[in-house]
């Protein structure tokens, strides 16, 4: 798989595609959706689509690419270049998200969670197929949060095309369990030729599985934690996993949205400053004082009686 | 004597000696003074296009513009020689960096001419209207 | 015309003596005590303004300073500084040398402003001039002082006319871009806004006396019953989803108390020999003579 596309800048989200079998353009066509690295703090979450002509859906039976989750790397390597075989009727789609893209969608103001950018993700590849011209009846997806919820949201997004939405649909739907092949190879191949933006020389790539609780991946955490930047982009800043270890390692950062037991901290320092103000204004005329100009406020300038 | 006698004197030929590092201003509070990785972590993830520079930094997403020191004015870094042993004393300062330029950055929305930064740059224009000598 | 240079106002000087000084003055507005800067070269005065925002630090070439101020230093008028002590000296139809006036046991710095040209040779705006032999006398004229300060307004006025700074109501538009609006400020918005800026320099008697000179009709003060007007105008202000308007006016808050260090704080801590804090500031450069 050529992730060149990706590895050019890999802060940022990218598709990748196959072409677009000519028959997928004129047959009615099934259409699996499944995720890849969704649980390592570590790389990329990698969303894939698969898809075919529903008259071929026994050929994918026979491709035997079931249950990825079961197979050795190698092993899934392998079933890409049957599926790359197969192209003159099944096609695929990916969207690799950033591990900085997940980071500061989460940690953004607004609150964006990785269900929220896991069904954008899948929505934009389905939209993906539709424009480039796949007659798209069928979907099948891997559940991602409550199923029915998940079902509504996608049945209402594409009106006329049959959604299912399934715990392990990946075992159950050849389709499915293709879009999985590819957005695991995907992501294998992203994590393990991983080019670090940061100037950090040898990096030591033994990252362990990337999950949480991987004690490689912990090592590797605590290794290339630094100070004052915490982590190069390659990490997750969103994980509690990483979150936590930059608290107790890691010199404070404050910003202006931080959250204090559940408030915003610049709201509660906007409460004292009311309160001081209502004080203030009680009559005593001695204490009272001249309201600086508005253009010095404005502009956050003032005076100061110390260096 | 009152504290407010104490002087903090400037050494200005100190300039000489000053460097011209990169200046960024960043839209949080870093507890810390003091070394930072900036060329490793920080330099190389910048995303330059057009008018508008973007960055994380700790995983938030960061949006930032270059600055001009106002016209006729330079960027100066004060840092003190010694540390006085008491707010009694005079103290010394001398010029450890120069700077004609800045970026400035916001967390998450896009530099406008709005920020307060950049509406501090119009001071020291007003300033000499204020206090430039009146005619005869 | 300014000249852009890395020798900022004042000729690097040989001896300590030459070197420029942050000294403390009495704020002739507040009363309070400001830093004030002494330049050595032309002897002029400037003034120090803090741009203060709240959740700021400063990354210097590879450090990190944790104190995101900036310091604006400014050319002040010294006339500014030495106008309150002209004034409380005054008895009617005394005169006295300018020296005896100007002292002060609490901010001995003031005499300095003695020293600066453009406040001995503009005394004359401000008070009445005797000269016996070689020795000038002054006393504080009131009428002359309204005159002075009505020229600076209009020099102000003029500047604001030709800035993209908004006078009046300060309404904002939708888009969150401010909107220039000279063309709907009126005469007196200019008028009142180069007033209130002038004020920031002189008490608050000659603040009102000044109003009714401009023939400015005083407005019923609104803080009395409402929050200050930047809190008011602030809240107009349309704020983008889920983003707390709180976070535009955080200026003045107190910072939090410092945080017991981290091991890392006391490994970087360690590292930094010099410890020294430092503070980012602009200096304006020496006027190029013609």
């Amino acid at each position: 798989m050529d992730l060149s596309d990706f590895e050019a800048d890999n802060s940022v989200s990218c598709r990748l595609s196959s072409p677009i079998p000519e028959v997928c353009k004129t047959e009615d066509c099934c259409l699996g959706i499944d995720e890849a690295g969704r649980g390592p703090v570590l790389g990329p979450m990698v969303y894939g689509i698969c898809f075919c002509p529903i008259s071929k859906k026994e050929d994918m039976k026979n491709l035997k690419v079931a249950d990825s989750k079961t197979l050795t790397e190698a092993h899934r390597d392998n079933l890409f270049l049957m599926l790359d075989e197969a192209k003159s009727f099944v096609g695929w789609a990916l969207q690799i998200l950033s591990p900085n893209t997940i980071s500061t969608s989460m940690l953004q103001r607004a609150n964006y969670n990785l269900n929220a950018l896991s069904h954008d993700a899948a929505i934009d590849l389905v939209q993906f197929a539709l424009d480039c011209g796949v007659q798209l009846k069928e979907v099948f997806v891997d559940t991602v949060g409550p199923a029915e919820k998940y079902q509504d949201k996608l049945s209402q997004r594409f009106p006329g095309i049959e959604v299912t939405v399934r715990p392990k649909a990946d075992s159950l739907f050849p389709i499915v369990s293709a879009a999985s092949i590819c957005a695991k190879v995907a992501r294998d191949h992203a994590v393990k030729s991983w080019k670090f933006a940061e100037n950090l020389g040898e990096v030591d790539t033994d990252y362990g599985s990337g999950y949480p609780n991987d004690p490689k991946t912990k090592s590797w955490l605590l290794k290339y934690l630094n100070p004052v930047f915490g982590y190069p982009q390659f990490v997750r800043f969103s994980w509690s996993t990483a979150q936590t270890l930059l608290d107790s390692k890691a010199v404070p950062v404050h910003w202006d949205d931080d959250e204090e037991d559940g408030k915003k901290v610049s709201a509660r320092q906007n409460n004292t400053s009311m309160l001081s103000y209502l004080s203030r204004n009680k009559p005593d005329e001695l204490t009272h004082s001249r309201d600086t100009h508005r253009f010095f406020t404005e502009r956050k300038l003032q005076s100061i009686s110390n260096l | 004597m009152s504290a407010n006698s104490c002087v903090t004197s400037f050494r200005l030929d100190s300039i000489k000696q000053a460097d011209k590092p990169q200046v960024h201003l960043f839209p949080c509070e870093i507890e810390h003074d003091g070394p930072a990785e900036v060329s490793a972590f920080f330099t190389p993830t910048l995303k330059e296009r057009k008018h508008e520079v973007s960055v994380s930094f700790r995983g938030r997403g960061m949006k930032g513009q270059e600055l001009n020191c106002p016209q006729g004015y330079t960027g100066l870094v004060l840092k003190e020689v010694q540390k006085p042993a008491s707010d009694q004393e005079d103290r010394i300062v001398k010029v450890s960096s120069v700077f004609h330029n800045f970026t400035y950055w916001n967390l998450e929305t896009p530099p406008t001419s709005d920020d307060g930064v950049v509406m501090a740059m119009e001071w020291p224009m007003l300033a000499e209207a204020i206090h430039g000598p009146v005619d005869k | 015309m300014h000249r852009r240079s890395r020798h900022s106002m004042l000729h690097t000087g040989s001896s300590e003596d030459s070197d420029p000084a942050f000294t403390k003055l009495k704020n002739p507005a507040t009363e309070g005590s400001s830093l004030y800067l002494f330049g050595r070269v032309d002897d002029s005065v400037y003034e120090v303004k803090a741009f203060t925002e709240e959740f700021r630090s400063w990354f210097i070439g590879q450090t990190v300073q944790r104190d995101g101020k900036l310091l604006i230093v400014t050319p002040i008028d010294p006339l500014f500084l030495l106008l309150p002590y002209i004034k409380s000296a005054a008895t009617e139809g005394k005169f006295q040398p300018v020296k005896q006036m100007v002292m002060d046991e609490d901010y001995p710095g003031c005499t300095q402003l003695l020293q600066c040209e453009q406040g001995l040779d503009s005394i004359h705006h401000v008070a009445d001039e005797k000269e016996v032999g070689s020795l000038k006398f002054h006393s504080y004229n009131q009428e002359k002082t309204m005159a002075w300060l009505k020229k600076k307004v209009q020099r102000t006025v003029t500047t604001l006319k030709k800035s993209n700074i908004s006078v009046g109501g300060g309404v904002k538009s939708s888009t969150f871009v401010r909107v220039k609006q000279e063309a709907d400020a009126r005469e007196e918005d200019y008028l009142r806004y180069a007033h209130g800026l002038i004020s920031e320099y002189i008490s608050e008697d000659l603040s009102k006396d000044l109003l009714k000179h401009l023939q400015l009709p005083e407005i019923s003060s609104p803080k009395e019953t409402e929050p200050p007007s930047k809190k008011r105008k602030l809240s107009d202000k349309p704020v983008e989803a889920g983003e707390d308007y709180t976070k535009f006016n955080s200026s003045d808050f107190a910072r939090k108390p410092p945080k017991k260090m981290t091991a890392a704080q006391k490994t970087l801590a360690k590292v930094d020999k010099t410890g020294m804090k430092s503070m980012a500031s602009f200096f304006k450069v020496k006027q190029e003579k013609n």
